[in-house]
């Protein structure tokens, strides 16, 4: 009798729970799990997270790399000790500013509550855009809260854990954000490329467009609140024999280099139920 | 001893892989460690474990994404499984055929990446998601390959005595 090799069974074994896991976490059974393995995760995600950002700081910094060359192996010791204070401080430095910002920025928009929050990763599957960050629902976090910068609008969160939630960026191609432009006051839809390029598709043939325009969240289909800034209009695309015109956009936040965001916690989004046939 | 030093190893790379490796990319593919780790290992000959590191990383992975969670799991222990088909049979026998295992098993999981993707509904570009992320991170990943294998068979050695298949 052929008896099966012990090495397609324990692949076929740790197939089967891979799957079970997988069918456990569709039916939400595993949430529980989830944010209890997210915590140890998420503090080594941050902790990894901090130390690319003093290293990169670090070697950022040419001038004070060449000073401390001139020096003496003792001076070297005590000028790399001071030297990494200064990153720490640096940080502390860029953080603050951020911070500050943002502030102002919550300032002048009294009727928003805001939650500010530390990016602690991004999506390991590099065909979605989106971030990680460092507080879930411990912290009053939930589904469907619209993440800003003082630059413009961020995201959504589409995930929450205790400790961690995932913010899906407007440059994933599955946010489609409804935006308005400033001066025209044509409406639009927000469209994200792969590539993380950003357009606004479906703009009425007879508005005139122009270059250098604000886009906007134009608040309809309530998910996102009107007149937060996303970008502005750097090119259209306006052909005859097409049904809409198309504005190609430069977006007003570094979604490449997002820090600290802020999530705004007192909007709740008008849930959308497909009508039933 | 592998599994002890394997699992917080794939721990590791699974953060590296959601912070360092977000910013080190050649258009918009990037290295997958934990890919490379899986593959590496299973190159050593140590089938089993590079299975077990495979659901290990996997799920770690799927953590850290808005993939379902045990799908980066599944595609890596059929990658290692794939490869141990071929145990001890052929890539021993010249340095870079390493190169060729990787070729195909980072196509394998790219197109299962993709195939996620699909699976929860996301849209998605094909053209854009082969040219610009599909085959940058072959790319870097054959580019990497060559120093993961050569340091896995360097920590496979150091350990216990190699596995005996009677």
């Amino acid at each position: 009798v052929k008896r099966p090799q012990p090495r397609a069974s324990l692949a076929f074994a740790l197939i089967l729970t891979a799957i079970g896991l997988m069918i456990l976490n569709v039916a939400g059974f595993l949430q529980p799990v989830e944010s209890l393995a997210l915590r140890p995760l998420g503090a080594i995600q941050g902790w990894v997270s901090l130390r690319y950002a003093a290293v990169r700081d670090l070697l950022g910094s040419p001038n004070d790399i060449t000073s401390l060359r001139g020096q003496n192996a003792e001076l070297e010791a005590q000028v790399a000790q001071l030297q990494q204070q200064i990153v720490s401080l640096q940080e502390q430095v860029a953080e603050a500013r951020i911070l500050a910002a943002l502030v102002n920025y919550a300032r002048e928009q009294p009727d928003s509550s805001y939650l500010a929050s530390k990016v602690i990763g991004r999506d390991v599957s590099p065909f979605l855009r989106s971030i990680w960050i460092g507080n879930g629902s411990d912290s009053g976090i939930e589904r469907n809260m619209p993440v800003v910068t003082e630059q413009g609008l961020v995201g959504r969160v589409v995930e929450v854990f205790a400790t961690a939630s995932r913010i899906q960026l407007v440059t994933d191609p599955a946010a489609a954000v409804n935006v308005r432009l400033q001066t025209s006051r044509a409406d639009g839809v927000l469209a994200a490329q792969l590539n993380g390029e950003l357009s606004v598709d479906l703009i009425d043939q007879n508005k005139t467009v122009t270059p250098g325009e604000l886009v906007l969240t134009s608040g309809l289909g309530g998910g996102f609140p009107a007149d937060i800034p996303i970008g502005k209009v750097i090119s259209v695309q306006k052909r005859d024999f097409a049904v809409f015109q198309q504005a190609v956009i430069q977006p007003s936040v570094d979604y490449a280099n997002l820090e600290i965001v802020l999530v705004i916690t007192n909007f709740r989004p008008i849930p959308v139920t497909t009508p039933s046939p | 001893m592998g599994y002890l030093i394997g699992i917080p190893l794939m721990a590791l790379l699974a953060a590296l892989q959601s912070t360092l490796m977000t910013q080190i990319h050649f258009l918009d593919g990037r290295p997958d460690l934990v890919l490379l780790a899986v593959v590496g290992w299973s190159l050593t000959g140590r089938s089993e474990e590079a299975m077990a590191f495979g659901l290990a990383g996997g799920l770690l992975l799927d953590l850290y994404s808005g993939l379902p969670l045990g799908f980066s799991a599944i595609l890596l222990i059929l990658i290692a499984y794939l490869i141990s088909f071929a145990q001890g049979r052929f890539w021993e026998s010249h340095i870079l055929l390493p190169l060729g295992v990787m070729l195909i098993a980072s196509g394998l999981y790219h197109a299962g990446g993709i195939g996620g993707v699909l699976l929860i509904g996301h849209p998605i570009n094909f053209l854009a998601a082969a040219t610009r992320v599909a085959l940058p991170s072959t790319f870097l990943n054959l580019v990497l390959i060559l120093p993961v294998a050569q340091l896995a068979a360097g920590i496979s050695e150091a350990m216990a005595s190699p596995q005996v298949t009677v």
